[in-house]
C-alpha cells in the first residue's frame, strides 16, 4: 500500500480538525436530536496569518464560538417518469436497443432524443444492431457507495453500429486483466436476467 | 454596448476548510462580505444590488438560500438574483454583475458565493449529490460519476497526443505548494510527483492527490461603475484600480457521448474555447500565454486543468503534458495557473470558487500576493475560467489594472 501523504505532517501543513465526539442520548436533556456542543477554534489563527492585516484581532469571532449541532433525518421518494424516452427503456426489457433518427438531418441519436437538437426536428425511432465499438472507459477502484457497483468498475464510452453519437454504460465481465481493455475493441449490449431497480440496468456492455 | 465601464472595487474570503463546525453557511457568507466590503472601502449600506451564487440546494438543505445571505448582510430591501451554473456559477456571477451594472440595472453590486459541502451529510450522500448534477436519468443510473468521466476524458488525451499521468501530476504539485503561500487555502501542502503517483487510486489514471477538494467557506467580490466608486469608496484613490474587461461564457452538451467529433469530442472542452474566444476578443487579446500575467484554471482534477489550458488557448492542443514538465505554468514562468492553489490546493466550495478565482486575480494584480506566489505583473492582465459538468457551463472573466 502507498504511504498515504495526508498522514505525514512534514507534507500537510494545514490544521487538523479535532475529534468532536457525539453526546450520549441519555445526557442530551431536553432536546433528543442534541449530538454535539463543542467550542471551535479560529480556522485561520494567529500560526497560518501571514497578513496582519486581515488579522488585526486575533479571534474577532471569540464570542461566538460555541457551537451546537442536531441530527436531522429526511426521506425523499420520487415518482420519477421516463417521459419521451419511456419506449427505450420498455424495449430494453424485450432485449432490444433502440435509438433516434432526425429526420431532417439524418442522425442517429444512440442516446436517444425525442427531438433533435440540432434541427428542433421530431425524431424517429430506429432498432440498433446492439454492437459497438470502446471509445474510451474508465476503471474505478472506489464507486459512491450509493451507486451499489462492484469494483474494479468500468464506465464506457461506445460508438454503438448505426449511431453517430456515443452510448454510456458499465463495461462488464472483461475477465481479470485490465490491460485487455482496449480502445477500439468490440463490444456488445448484453440483457441482464436479474430483476433490477432501474431500466438502465437492463443493460451493460461485454466484450464481443 | 454602452460605454460604462465595470471595476471590481474588492473581495473577502472567508477560509476554506474541509469542515468549518465554527459557523455555517451563511456565517462564512457574511465573513467573506464584511471583508470585501472593508477591501473596498465601501459601506453596505450603499451598494446597490446582489448576486447570490450556490450550486446546490441539497447540500444545506435550505432552498431560495439567497434571500437569507441577502438579508444577513444587510441588502433587504434591494434587489437580488441567484445565478447557478454547477462550477461554473461563481464566473457565471461575476458575469451577471458586469451585465447588470454595464446594462444600468445599477451602478454597484455585491457578489457573494459560497457551498456546504456536505460535512452536515454523509460523504457517501455528498457524493450522490454531485452526481445529482450529471445526467440522472442517463448517467447516473449507470453509476457515472464525475471522477470517472473526467478519467476516460483523460485516458482518450493521453492516446490522442501521448500526455503522461506524471504530467497531470505536476499540476497538482504545483497547485498543492501554490495554496502554501495562501492563508485561505485548504490543502497547502509540500508534495512531489511520486506522492501523487503514490497516493491511492480512485479511478485510473487518477489518484487521490489529483482531485480537488470538498470544501466549506464563502467568498465575495464588489463591482461597480467608476463614478459610484468615486462618489462611495474610499480605495478607490489608495488601491491600484482593477477593472473587468471581458467576459465569455459557452456550453456543451450535458452528457460527454452527445458531443460531436472530432472537436471536442470526449477530449477537450468547446464551451471553454468558445467561452474564452468571447472573452478575449472583448479584452482585445490575441496572445492570451504572452498578454496575460496569471490564470486561474477550473482543475477540478489534476488533468482537467492541462486540457484546460489547451482549450484556452494558453498553449497548442497536445503540448500542455511537455509545458508542464518544463514550468511554462509555475510562477515565474510563461503563464502562471493557480496561484491561489486552484480547485485542488485552495478549495472548492462550489458557489464560492468562481469568485475565489477572481479574488485572485484581483490579487494578484493589485500586487498584495504572498510574495512567494506574487506573479511578475508585464501587461497587467490575469484571467479566470470557470466550469461546471465536464465543460457544460463556462464562464471566462478577463481582469486588468489601469493605473
Ligand atoms: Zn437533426
Amino acid at each position: 500500500m502507498a504511504k498515504n501523504v495526508f498522514q505525514d505532517p512534514e507534507k500537510t501543513l494545514y490544521p487538523k480538525l479535532p475529534k468532536i465526539e457525539d453526546i450520549d442520548p441519555k445526557d442530551r436533556g431536553m432536546v433528543k436530536t442534541k449530538l454535539q456542543v463543542f467550542t471551535a477554534d479560529d480556522p485561520i489563527g494567529p500560526k497560518l496569518s501571514y497578513n496582519p492585516i486581515n488579522r488585526e484581532d486575533q479571534d474577532p469571532w471569540k464570542d461566538f464560538r460555541e457551537i451546537m449541532r442536531i441530527e436531522w433525518n429526511m426521506e425523499i421518494t420520487y415518482r420519477h417518469s421516463l417521459g419521451k424516452y419511456s419506449k427505450f427503456f420498455i424495449e430494453l426489457e424485450n432485449k432490444k436497443f433502440f435509438a433516434t433518427e432526425c429526420p431532417k438531418c439524418g442522425f442517429v441519436w444512440a442516446i436517444p432524443r425525442p427531438v433533435c437538437p440540432d434541427c428542433l426536428e421530431i425524431c424517429k425511432w430506429k432498432e440498433l444492431p446492439g454492437t459497438g465499438t470502446l471509445v474510451s472507459f474508465s476503471v474505478s477502484e472506489f464507486v459512491p457507495g450509493f451507486m451499489d457497483v462492484e469494483t474494479p468498475y468500468v464506465l464506457a464510452m461506445v460508438k454503438m453500429d448505426g449511431a453517430d453519437s456515443l452510448f454510456t454504460h458499465q463495461l462488464r465481465n472483461w475477465g481479470t486483466e485490465r490491460t485487455k481493455i482496449k480502445t477500439g475493441m468490440p463490444v456488445k449490449v448484453v440483457y441482464t436476467k436479474e430483476p433490477v431497480i432501474h431500466p438502465m440496468l437492463l443493460m451493460w456492455y461485454e466484450p464481443a | 454596448m454602452s460605454d460604462r465601464r465595470v471595476f471590481v472595487l474588492g473581495g473577502g474570503i472567508s477560509k476554506m476548510a474541509a469542515e468549518r463546525p465554527d459557523g455555517n453557511i451563511r456565517d462564512w457568507v457574511v465573513e467573506a462580505a464584511m471583508e470585501a466590503v472593508k477591501d473596498a472601502g465601501v459601506e453596505i449600506a450603499d451598494i446597490e444590488h446582489a448576486t447570490t451564487s450556490y450550486f446546490s440546494d441539497h447540500f444545506d438543505k435550505q432552498l431560495k438560500q439567497g434571500a437569507i445571505f441577502h438579508d444577513c448582510i444587510g441588502m433587504c430591501p434591494k434587489p437580488n438574483v441567484r445565478v447557478e451554473g454547477g462550477g461554473g456559477t461563481g464566473g457565471l456571477a461575476i458575469r451577471n454583475a458586469y451585465a447588470y451594472i454595464k446594462a444600468g440595472l445599477c451602478d454597484s453590486m455585491i457578489v457573494y458565493g459560497s457551498e456546504n459541502m456536505g460535512r452536515h451529510v454523509p460523504s457517501d450522500v455528498a457524493q450522490q449529490f454531485i452526481a445529482l448534477a450529471s445526467d440522472t436519468d442517463w448517467e447516473v443510473q449507470v453509476a457515472g460519476f464525475y471522477i470517472a468521466y473526467y478519467a476516460l476524458m483523460m485516458l482518450s488525451h493521453m492516446e490522442k497526443y501521448g500526455t503522461k499521468e506524471e504530467q497531470f501530476a505536476l499540476a497538482s504539485v504545483k497547485n498543492h505548494r501554490n495554496a502554501m503561500y495562501n492563508e485561505y487555502a485548504q490543502s497547502p501542502m509540500k508534495i512531489t510527483v511520486d506522492d501523487v503517483m503514490n497516493s491511492p487510486l480512485i479511478t485510473s489514471p487518477y489518484k487521490i492527490l489529483d482531485n480537488c477538494l470538498l470544501s466549506d467557506g464563502a467568498s465575495c467580490l464588489i463591482f461597480a461603475t467608476e463614478e459610484w466608486a468615486k462618489t462611495h469608496s474610499t480605495s478607490w484613490y489608495r488601491k491600484p484600480r482593477i477593472e473587468l474587461v471581458g467576459t465569455g461564457s459557452g456550453t456543451d452538451y450535458m452528457r460527454l457521448a452527445d458531443r460531436p467529433f472530432p472537436y471536442p469530442g470526449i477530449t477537450h472542452f468547446r464551451a471553454k474555447k468558445f467561452a474564452s474566444e468571447q472573452a478575449y476578443k472583448m479584452a482585445g487579446i490575441k496572445n492570451p500565454a504572452k498578454e496575460l500575467d496569471c490564470f486561474e484554471v477550473h482543475d477540478a482534477y489534476s488533468g482537467v486543468e492541462l486540457v484546460s489550458c489547451e482549450d484556452l488557448r494558453l498553449c497548442g492542443y497536445g503540448q500542455s503534458g511537455k509545458l508542464y514538465e518544463e514550468g511554462y505554468f509555475d510562477i515565474g514562468g510563461e503563464i502562471p495557473i493557480n496561484t491561489s492553489g486552484g480547485l485542488i490546493g485552495m478549495g472548492h466550495p462550489v458557489g464560492a470558487t468562481g469568485i475565489n478565482q477572481g479574488i485572485e486575480v484581483l490579487t494578484q494584480l493589485r500586487e498584495e500576493a504572498h510574495p512567494q506566489r506574487q506573479v511578475k505583473l508585464t501587461n497587467g492582465q490575469g484571467g479566470m475560467d470557470s466550469h461546471g459538468g465536464t465543460g457544460t457551463y463556462v464562464a471566462v472573466n478577463i481582469f486588468r489594472r489601469v493605473d
